[in-house]
């Protein structure tokens, strides 16, 4: 049963952040609510002030330019983005992770913004943005911070967001040249939550090149979003091979913390680690060598 | 305390008075007695109680009513235009889309929805389609081939 | 056989699907009565706890609330389905001294809305002295396990023996013996209509309860027991019903407390439960451990089977019963064994009661069998559909002391996937067919709840516009059952679908009818519509005659509204002029026949049975254990087909559960609770997972079905896990006997083998 609260919902961002800064401690954002009311309903969220960002217009917006990267405004669907244009040109790996993202009615109303400050270490979006080294600002009364996606989660459900603080944008560097981007998650049922996910971007040196930047981000592996950085560095400046990747696979399985819970256990989240880097990798390079 | 919500549902225009905490769902169903839209679950998984919002599939319970002030909404009963069936209707009539019927207002907003959007999609978008909506008499193959037979043309909306 | 219909044998848009589809169909769901409260059900939180105190006084004065009743407030009386055995009565619903499961009702509340009546659940107080629990049922039957039921020694609840021929000394005969273990695991029902229940006492005593149910008459009579009422005092109502698959027959806490709260208050009380609710605290699939040996003759001849089971009963017997003896003789088919034996135990456990879910124990049963079958081929390096076919029962085949089994059309099936294998050519590397073939029930014979009425029956009324009232006690749950019998109706009165009108949704006015369960409907109910539509029809064709004055040796039938002469067509008069003769000559009485349908002399099981052989084809990806389904073909026997598009239904529907809980559905449960209450966490197939299905109907006549007809819904949830399984092992080579086969134990499995292949 939701409990009661008091419902506000600011038309600008200027006056959100005032209603932040006013109520600070015992007030709950909303966007889309697709993740928030179940844990309302379910009662593990109970907040006094419940701030409804859902009708800012100004944080409603997809931006993109060729020399400065990819802008999208928290409030941006998730629909949105799997369906834009401009981010299937430029950051096709967006859409695709947003296509298999839950389901349509989720997208249609969900907002890339509220899934991010969710903080379920199962959700697609951060592993993908984290592979796109992408940051986000943060905006409160004092001003804007910008911190890097893989730094925006602390831990199950908790992010660096301070009280008075809101997701206004989620930013995404131009991809240098010769680099590719992929995201698969593994599950039982089509488009459900990731038993494990994994997201790798490779940037060659040139089309058979060695490896001159890698990211590898996984979903489900650990209680947040994580980078699998010592998987990462036994690619990065070497030539690529399936051994290797491989390898990578086995180092990126250890690095991870992953539960055991009803979907999977621990080993076999390892185990799927292993293939999936493996697998994401060799689509990433392929990908690269296209690009 | 209780606030304003405008909405125009199936056409018409209503002014409310309603909770904060109210969701969607509750106020098509409870407030304007459109019992047509089920609801089967408590963590937004079942789709059953899908609308069209905005021309958009939805979970109607999972968004607070204020949530859609202003917006236009479609629910099954919506769907039925001067007493004439919407193909889909007939579609699903025709192929057996159907069985205990629970899940079908949601599905048919979800096809709608759909439809609108696509109105020639292949198999798999379909099945995407209404991938958020689970049935658990049809087994699905006939819901997506009545899907089909209204995006092949089949059934023709009656004027 | 040549046999001309002019309404079944063909598709036809249901009675209620104008309703369905236009969102104007009323569900118990949505109901509002004038002046209704709202209740909601406290439940244990203990797997066992004996109750020492319960204090609703704080409760009961919060505002908006009416009434809260606890188990003080019931006769006491416990309630079962098997009433021919009281010991197996055993469920009082609102417990009075012990609570012996998580979600076990203590307490319900009435008050002025939802929300008020689950804030005053949190203001009931009860004290508990916490029990141990036992939770397996092989624990269960340990000597000094806990007990969860003073009647019960070692916890056995129920046991059962099915034996023939000599087990002992048929395998010493045998060239070929292997032995195994299985388990198969639970499963939710998951009907998207919540249990639910709309109840009103009114001053006059007579109670009105509108619910969700397989079966009203069931309902009525339990909860005229239960509240100690007449039966007729008690009228229950089926609004259309959002689903059921063996969890809605047997009287569940929503309508009792509903009934019990509007006893006490006199006013309609409306109780819905939650979907948290229907996971944890309604009936669920029986899991079940099973053991099986069989053994054959060098040349396939199988010679003898012997079959041990445990099922993990939950807390009370529930139908759980009946799914023990009929797992038990599923088991023996569908093959001709000359030696078998079943021994099963049914257990209490302290978790949530275990029942029937579509197949009623048969899924269980083909699971191991049909794993068994193939293991058994592999090891006589036999083709496994040869195995089968030499073995299969044929028409006009008794197994001995339990079933006579007359149309069987077996041999088409095997043809028609014999031919689809054939067709597949050779498959990529990891993919496999794997194939299971069943045999099930047209409705049981036995009688546990012990009914002085018939099986079946049916009432026809014939009114002055030529339209005809159906009157029947079938519940409709979704799988077409109205429909069903309106065409069965129509076909044998000459009318057309649309002259019928189908009342199936009242104790009032239908007769009693056992429900809908067992897949009873086609059969059962369609022999006593058809006897009743014959019974009004012979009544019209006495005025016919009159009229016609053919010469004796003809005789009269109707059609398409025409009352011919049966060899000379064109000589007819019009139905609709000679029922409104007949009226006038009867004085203007409605013409009125009767129809009725109780099985006898067929057995212990069931007057008919369906059957089919299906082929699953999967793909494995060996890397990650996870299996997809490619495609999965039926070829299969429900005698004559009354509604085609119905069938497809029910074909794809059952696919899809059997799929599910072949390859993902599952309740886990820790220290008795379930661990995955919600939709989200609980997995279902969807559109995009499930697969290509094709539906081939192969042709028979089943005599005692009407017009040859016999079941189609049912039987057919019984061979998917155990081809599934079969096909995955043809795909990989690795054999899963654990449901449901999930990646995880794929890949197990295959890590296992490979390091067997590196020992040797």
């Amino acid at each position: 049963m939701i409990c009661d609260f008091e419902y506000f919902s600011p038309k600008t961002l200027k006056e959100a952040l005032g209603l932040l800064d006013q109520y600070k401690g015992d007030y709950k954002i909303i966007a889309g609510g697709q993740s928030l009311l179940i844990m309302m309903r379910q009662g593990l969220i109970k907040p006094r002030y419940l701030i409804d960002i859902k009708g800012l217009s100004e944080l409603d917006y997809i931006k993109s330019d060729p020399q400065k990267g990819l802008r999208i405004g928290s409030l941006i669907t998730h629909r949105a983005i799997e369906k834009s244009p401009v981010i299937k040109e430029s950051f096709g790996i967006l859409s695709e992770m947003e296509h298999k993202l839950a389901s349509i009615q989720t997208r249609n109303w969900g907002s890339i913004g509220g899934n991010l400050c969710h903080g379920d270490p199962a959700g697609d979006p951060a592993p993908v943005l984290i592979t796109l080294n992408g940051t986000l600002t943060l905006t409160s009364l004092k001003g804007e911070r910008r911190i890097l996606v893989e730094d925006f989660f602390l831990d199950y459900f908790e992010t660096a967001l301070e009280p008075g603080e809101m997701l206004t944008e989620i930013q995404i560097p131009p991809l240098p040249p010769h680099t590719g981007v992929a995201y698969t998650k593994f599950n039982v049922i089509e488009n459900d939550m990731a038993i494990v996910g994994v997201g790798v971007s490779i940037t060659l040196a040139s089309i058979n090149g060695h490896c001159k930047e890698v990211r590898i981000a996984l979903a489900n592996a650990s209680p947040r979003p994580m980078r699998a950085k010592q998987a990462e560095e036994i690619l990065r400046g070497k030539k690529i091979t399936d051994d290797l990747l491989s390898q990578a696979g086995e180092i990126a399985s250890q690095e991870a913390d992953p539960i055991s819970d009803i979907h999977a256990s621990e080993e076999y989240r390892r185990e799927l680690l292993k293939v999936l880097v493996r697998r994401v990798g060799e689509e990433a390079l392929l990908r690269a060598k296209k690009s | 305390m209780r606030k304003e919500l405008r909405l125009i549902v199936n056409g018409q225009p209503y002014e409310l008075y309603v909770k904060p905490k109210s969701l969607l769902v509750e106020v098509l169903r409870n407030e304007l007695g459109l019992t047509g839209t089920k609801r089967g679950c408590e963590s937004s998984s079942c789709g059953i109680c899908t609308v069209i919002l905005n021309g958009m599939a939805v979970k109607s319970c999972s968004i607070l009513a204020l949530q859609a002030d202003g917006a236009e909404i479609t629910t099954v009963e919506g769907l039925a235009k001067g007493g004439k069936l919407h193909p889909l209707q007939k579609a699903f009539l025709d192929y057996g889309a159907y069985q205990c019927g629970f899940c079908t207002p949601g599905m048919l907003a979800s096809a709608k929805a759909f439809l609108d959007e696509n109105p020639r999609p292949t198999e798999i978008e379909i099945r995407e389609a209404i991938n958020g909506n689970i049935c658990r008499c049809t087994g699905y193959n006939s819901i997506v081939r009545a899907i089909k037979a209204v995006a092949d043309g089949e059934y023709k909306e009656e004027k | 056989m040549n046999r001309k219909y002019s309404v079944i044998g063909k598709s036809h848009i249901r009675v209620d699907g104008y309703a369905k589809v236009t969102g104007q169909a009323k569900y118990t769901f949505d109901m509002v009565l004038p002046n209704m409260l709202y209740g909601k059900i406290l439940r244990s939180p203990h797997p066992h706890a004996r109750i020492l105190n319960i204090d609703t006084s704080r409760a009961e004065r919060k505002i908006g609330v009416k009434a809260v009743v606890t188990g003080k407030d019931t006769l006491g009386r416990k309630n079962g389905a098997w009433r021919r055995f009281p010991e197996l009565c055993d469920e009082e619903i609102l417990c009075r001294e012990k609570v012996r499961y998580i979600g076990d009702p203590v307490a319900a509340v009435a008050a002025i809305d939802e929300e008020i009546a689950e804030e005053a659940l949190d203001l009931i107080e009860v004290e508990y002295e916490i029990l141990p629990a036992v939770f397996d049922p092989l624990e269960a039957m340990k000597e000094g396990a806990p007990k969860i039921h003073d009647h019960a020694e070692r916890n056995i609840n129920v046991t059962r023996r099915i034996e023939w021929g000599d087990v002992s000394e048929a395998f010493k005969d045998c060239d070929y013996v292997i032995e195994d273990q299985f388990h198969t695991s639970s499963q939710a029902h998951l009907c998207m209509e919540t249990h639910c229940a709309v109840a009103h006492f009114g001053y006059d005593g007579k109670l009105t309860v509108w619910t969700s149910t397989q079966s009203n008459y069931y309902i009525q009579v339990l909860l005229a027991d239960m509240l100690g009422l007449r039966e007729g005092d008690v009228r229950v109502i089926k609004p259309p019903t959002g689903g059921g698959f063996g969890s809605k027959f047997e009287l569940d806490s929503a309508q009792f407390c509903a009934a019990l709260l509007s006893q006490k208050l006199r006013q309609p009380v409306k109780i819905v439960l939650t979907r948290e609710e229907e996971f944890i605290a309604t009936k669920r699939k029986t899991p079940m451990y099973y053991y099986v040996k069989v053994g054959a003759k060098k040349d396939g001849t199988l010679l003898a089977k012997e079959v041990r089971v445990v099922t993990e009963g939950g807390a009370y017997t529930a139908m759980g019963a009946t799914a023990l003896y009929l797992t038990g003789f599923y088991s023996s088919l569908p093959y001709r064994w000359p030696n078998y034996r079943y021994d099963g135990y049914r257990v209490y456990t302290n978790t949530a009661p275990t029942s029937a879910l579509r197949g009623f124990g048969a899924p269980q049963a083909y699971f191991a069998g049909e794993s068994m079958i193939d293991m058994l081929a592999e090891a006589m390096k036999m083709d496994p559909l040869d195995l089968r076919r030499k073995n299969a029962i044929t028409p006009n085949y008794e197994v001995p002391g339990q079933a006579y089994i007359q149309s069987c059309g077996l041999k088409e099936c095997y043809d028609a996937i014999e031919k689809h294998i054939k067709e597949r050519g050779k498959l990529p590397p990891n993919r496999g067919i794997g194939i299971g073939n069943y045999g099930f029930m047209s409705g049981g014979i036995f009688n546990w709840f012990n009914t002085p009425y018939a099986f079946s029956a049916a009432m026809v009324k014939i009114n002055i516009d030529g339209k005809v009232d159906l009157f029947t006690g079938a519940c409709d749950t979704g799988q077409g059952s109205d429909t069903t019998l309106a065409m069965i109706c129509a076909e044998e009165l000459g009318v057309h679908l649309e002259d019928i009108r189908v009342h199936a949704e009242d104790t009032d006015l239908g007769p009693a009818d056992l429900g809908s369960w067992g897949s009873r409907e086609t059969l059962m109910n369609g022999n006593a519509v058809k006897m009743a539509a014959a019974d009004a029809k012979r009544q019209l064709l006495e005025f016919a005659c009159a009229k016609m004055k053919p010469n004796v040796v003809y005789d009269l039938d109707i059609k398409d509204h025409k009352i011919y002469m049966v060899d000379r067509p064109e000589r007819y008069v019009s139905y609709f002029e000679i029922v409104q003769e007949a009226i006038r000559a009867k004085e203007g009485q409605t013409i009125i026949g009767r129809g009725h349908y109780t099985p006898h002399r067929k057995g212990m099981v069931s007057p008919a049975f369906g059957f089919g052989v299906q082929a699953v084809e999967v793909e494995v990806d060996p890397e990650t254990g996870k299996v997809k389904l490619i495609e999965i073909v039926t070829a299969h026997d429900c005698g004559q087909v009354i509604n085609s598009v119905a069938v497809i239904g029910q074909v794809e529907g059952a696919t899809m559960l059997a799929a599910g809980g072949g390859f993902c559905e599952d309740q886990p449960i820790d220290n008795g609770k379930i661990l995955n209450p919600s939709i989200g966490d609980y997995k279902v197939l969807r559109s995009l997972d499930m697969p290509k299905t094709v539906g081939i109907e192969v042709d028979t006549y089943e005599p005692e079905g009407p017009f040859g007809a016999k079941e189609a819904g049912e039987g057919l949830t019984s061979p998917t896990a155990g081809a599934m399984a079969n096909a995955v092992y043809r795909a990989v080579g690795v054999r899963i006997k654990d449901l449901p086969i999930t990646p995880e134990k794929v890949l197990r499995a295959l890590k296992e083998k490979e390091k067997l292949k590196e020992k040797k």
